[in-house]
């Protein structure tokens, strides 16, 4: 890095971290200005980007070399347009960030294809599970996994690119929090692990707290930085549903999983669907979307990876009769136990050690109150 | 001249005997009340006066002291306008003392003249059993209750013409108690029955489990679900109360102005239902003068309803725990302190997050935030008293139209009542109260009821006291599937069922 670079990214880093800084406010004080200038500028207080003098202030108390050594002992390196490293995908991009922190490799950005796997925080155990699965899978096939570290969805297709092992693709996550900041707190460890395998990716600066607005933010930068889009589950009006029409304002292919109509937790998806989304029953259909996207652009289509139609074994001989009608009564999506009573017409003690052996044979999931399917 | 006559006035559950003494001398003429007399006390003065004047009899027109003794205790309440007239009658030479020795005075004096009954006079009556106690008509079926003598007038002229000796007593006449329990529904309209709920197996379940062990009900659902109605139903499964208990409830009702059936002590078991807009005194009990016992005090032996739990202020929740624990309350203010008994069986309805949708993952739309600030209202102690906590959902029309009509409350006491008998039978008077020391005498776990249990608390999902709580609920169940002697894997599985998942409760669950 020369000095001129090393300048210009200490300006871009001090811009980011003035207090009161968004996104928004940041494009319009860098929109055809370097860093370095604009900072000078908003320093003097003659930015036309700044007119009320806000950070103007702040500016003239801030050492841009103070805050380039902890953006720098923190390990986040700052992407700017027009520089190497910025993500050729946001190049053009009218969404485009003015300013990209990034935590890990950020060079894992330019591998291609890369699928966004994204959905709602409140999955189910069946979204979960095809979230995990074709999170491995892609990244198994040399895909790179775009999500947003979020609960549910966003952390079961983080765990499964990881779950494909070190030779797999890289993982990406763009989150709305500083990368400091680790949101929600649980998902600490897989942020962690993300970050060492591939990259994290924020617009925020370092100690940006969650915040509502942050989110369906991020989500244009997830859809712009993919060649496709899976929602996996969504709610109607759910936050993924930003990614899914981020993604076809971009002409990006949206596809969605199918799930089933009683499911709240797949209204959104359904309805992608009903809108003439692509269905994804499996990592196959995925694929094919991506070397069709490709095609589009003129690039060579994937090989495929079909594993063969899943054979669900036949598990009525093992079972006992009750057993049977509780098995039979159980849906796929959580099923109460209220509801498995009533159908079956058992008692409650009966019940309950029918559906626990059942859960212990890993024949059904258990949460509280309910049973489905595993 | 000076006259003394005894009376009494409420203190919390109990009457506390005051003397009203009165002192006429020479002087301005005028009525003086002194002895630490709230408003209603004071204004006595007024309506013993015209009470007088207009049966006709004398007021003196000389100085009139009135000391109500001890005078360092507050007195409040009108009960003691009686016991003044009949002082100044005596004091003013119109009654002779001898005629009223032996007599106790306890009512309020209409204007006319006229004797009115008071509130807890089935409180006052026992602690007066000394004496033969004069009240109004209308207080005496309760009066009677305490056990003591009892006589009445309609009029205040009626009485001393009766003390003077010139009109005879009138035993007023003996209202013969009936055995008759429904006497109540014809006051009350017919009591819910447990055949207007349809489907629920699981909460109808839950509050026979709840009925028959005494375990305190949590029911978590989505609004419409029918908690309430299911809630409104479970007093009609409890056993009428024992005698010393009806005693207890009877008083209660009666020291805190409660309608009680005239002359019969309650055998039925009150159902309180108190608003969430309920402050921390009106549900413990307290107030100023009289110390009016709450509304847990008044579910004694029957069933407090806490409908939306969730909208109760958080104090006044935590003001429950200890009398929850202990059985009783005890009310200590600066003038002093009270104790009366509160075994509730607490039941509680709220939802499960601020949308009222939550429960298996992907149905409900609220932040894991929101839904965690929601269940911190409730305290983690408060919530570990519910050894039953079950979700009432909203039946789907097709299971509703499936399911056969629902059982009815009477088979369902019958059943509630067999399994009392069985704890009867091991010393308490309901499974819940058993000692965790003879847990293992009165319900031996078999192996596979001890692998289960095992299983669950190396989950993680129980806690130590938790382990105590699901095995009394174990062995209710138990007790409900016909009382054999040990607890089998069966049982505990639904013991475990019904204690339900905490950590939705507790906002711990990271969906």
């Amino acid at each position: 890095m020369t000095m001129d670079d090393g300048a210009e990214s200490a300006c871009a880093a001090a811009l980011v971290d003035l207090p009161g800084m968004t996104p928004v406010r940041l494009a319009r004080l860098l929109d055809g200005l370097g860093p370095a200038l604009a900072w000078s500028a908003v320093r003097a207080g003659t930015h036309p980007g700044d007119p009320g003098r806000r950070f103007a202030a702040a500016a003239r108390a801030c050492d841009p070399s103070v805050v380039a050594q902890r953006y720098e002992a923190a390990e986040v390196s700052l992407l700017l347009p027009g520089r190497p490293g910025y993500p050729a995908a946001l190049v053009g991009d009218p969404g485009a960030p003015a300013v990209l922190c990034a935590s890990g490799d950020p060079s894992v950005l330019e591998a291609r294809p890369a699928v966004a796997v994204v959905g709602t925080r409140s999955a189910t155990p069946y979204g979960a599970k095809v979230a995990s699965e074709l999170g491995k899978q892609l990244a198994g096939a040399g895909v790179v996994v775009v999500s947003g570290l979020a609960r549910g969805i966003d952390a079961a297709a983080h765990s499964g690119a990881l779950a494909a092992g070190p030779t797999a693709a890289p993982p990406v996550a763009v989150v709305g929090t500083g990368l400091d900041v680790p949101y929600p707190r649980e998902n600490r460890v897989l942020w962690e692990r993300v970050a060492s395998a591939g990259a994290v990716l924020s617009e925020a600066a370092l100690g940006t707290e969650p915040r509502p607005r942050v989110f369906p933010a991020r989500n244009r930068i997830i859809a712009a930085l993919s060649d496709v889009v899976v929602v996996v589950e969504s709610h109607r009006n759910g936050g993924s549903l930003y990614t899914a029409e981020a993604a076809a304002r971009r002409s990006i292919p949206v596809c969605a999983v199918p799930g089933s109509v009683h499911s709240r937790a797949s209204d959104g998806t359904n309805e992608l669907l009903v809108d003439g989304c692509t269905p994804v029953r499996d990592v196959d259909d995925v694929l094919a979307a991506v070397s069709l996207a490709r095609q589009g652009k003129g690039k060579a289509p994937l090989e495929s990876v079909r594993t063969g139609p899943v054979v669900l074994h036949d598990q009525g001989t093992a079972l006992d009769r009750i057993q049977r009608a509780v098995w039979d009564a159980v849906e796929d999506v959580p099923t109460t136990v209220e509801t498995v009573l009533l159908r079956t017409g058992l008692s409650l003690s009966a019940l309950l050690v029918a559906g626990d052996e059942l859960v212990e044979q890993g024949l059904l999931t258990s949460g509280s109150g309910w049973w489905s399917r595993a | 001249m000076i006259a003394t006559v005894p009376s009494a006035v409420l203190h919390g559950v109990d009457g506390r005997l005051i003397s009203v003494e009165v002192h006429v001398s020479n002087g301005l003429p005028g009525l003086t009340i002194v002895g630490l007399p709230d408003a209603a006390v004071r204004e006595s003065r007024d309506r013993v006066r015209a009470a007088l004047v207009s049966s006709g009899l004398p007021w003196p027109r000389r100085r009139v002291t009135v000391n109500l003794a001890p005078s360092g205790m507050k007195k409040a309440g009108a009960g003691l306008d009686l016991p003044i007239a009949i002082g100044i009658l005596v004091a003013s030479g119109v009654l002779d003392q001898r005629s009223v020795d032996g007599y106790a005075f306890v009512g309020e004096l209409g204007l006319d003249g006229s004797l009115r009954g008071v509130p807890g006079i089935m409180v006052l009556a026992d602690s007066l059993m000394a004496h033969r106690l004069v009240v109004a008509e209308e207080n005496v079926g309760e009066a009677r209750l305490a056990g003591g003598a009892c006589v009445c007038a309609p009029t205040l002229t009626d009485l001393v013409a009766r003390c003077a000796g010139r009109r005879p007593w009138v035993d007023p006449p003996v209202q013969e108690p009936t055995d008759d329990v429904d006497a109540d529904a014809v006051d009350d309209g017919p009591m819910p029955d447990l055949t207007d709920v349809a489907g629920q197996p699981v909460a109808r379940r839950a509050l026979e489990v709840a009925a028959a062990g005494g375990h305190h009900l949590l029911l978590v659902g989505p609004p419409g679900g029918g908690k309430t109605l299911l809630a409104n139903r479970l007093v009609g499964l409890l056993p009428n109360l024992g005698p010393a208990t009806a005693r207890q409830v009877t008083r209660i009702h009666s020291a805190a102005g409660e309608p009680t059936r005239t002359g019969q002590l309650m055998v039925r078991p009150p159902f309180r239902a108190p608003h969430h807009g309920v402050s921390a005194v009106a549900l413990i009990g307290g107030g100023t003068a009289t110390m009016r016992p709450g509304e847990i005090g008044l579910a004694h032996g029957g069933a407090l309803f806490l409908d939306e739990l969730g909208e109760f202020p958080a104090a006044v929740l935590d003001a429950l725990r200890q009398p929850l624990e202990d059985g009783l309350v005890r009310v200590s203010r600066a003038r002093g302190s009270i104790t009366y008994p509160a075994r509730v069986l607490l039941v509680a309805a709220m939802n499960p997050c601020p949308c009222g949708h939550g429960g298996p993952p992907g149905s409900c739309r609220c932040t894991p935030a929101a839904r965690s600030r929601y269940a911190r209202r409730l305290s983690g102690p408060l919530l570990d008293r519910f050894d039953i906590a079950v979700r009432v959902d909203l039946p789907s029309a097709d299971d509703l139209m499936a399911s056969s009509p629902g059982e009815s409350s009477a088979a369902v006491a019958d059943r509630v009542a067999a399994a009392r008998a069985l704890a009867a039978g091991r010393g308490v008077d309901v499974n819940a109260d058993l000692p965790a020391s003879s847990l293992a005498q009165w319900a031996p776990l078999d192996a596979d009821a001890t692998a289960l249990l095992e299983r669950t608390v190396r989950s993680g999902r129980l806690s130590a006291r938790g382990l105590h709580r699901v095995h009394r609920l174990a062995r209710t169940v138990a007790d409900l599937d016909g009382g054999a002697p040990g607890v089998a894997r069966c049982h505990m599985a639904e013991a475990l069922f019904l204690r339900g998942d905490r950590s939705i409760l507790l906002g711990e669950d990271s969906r």
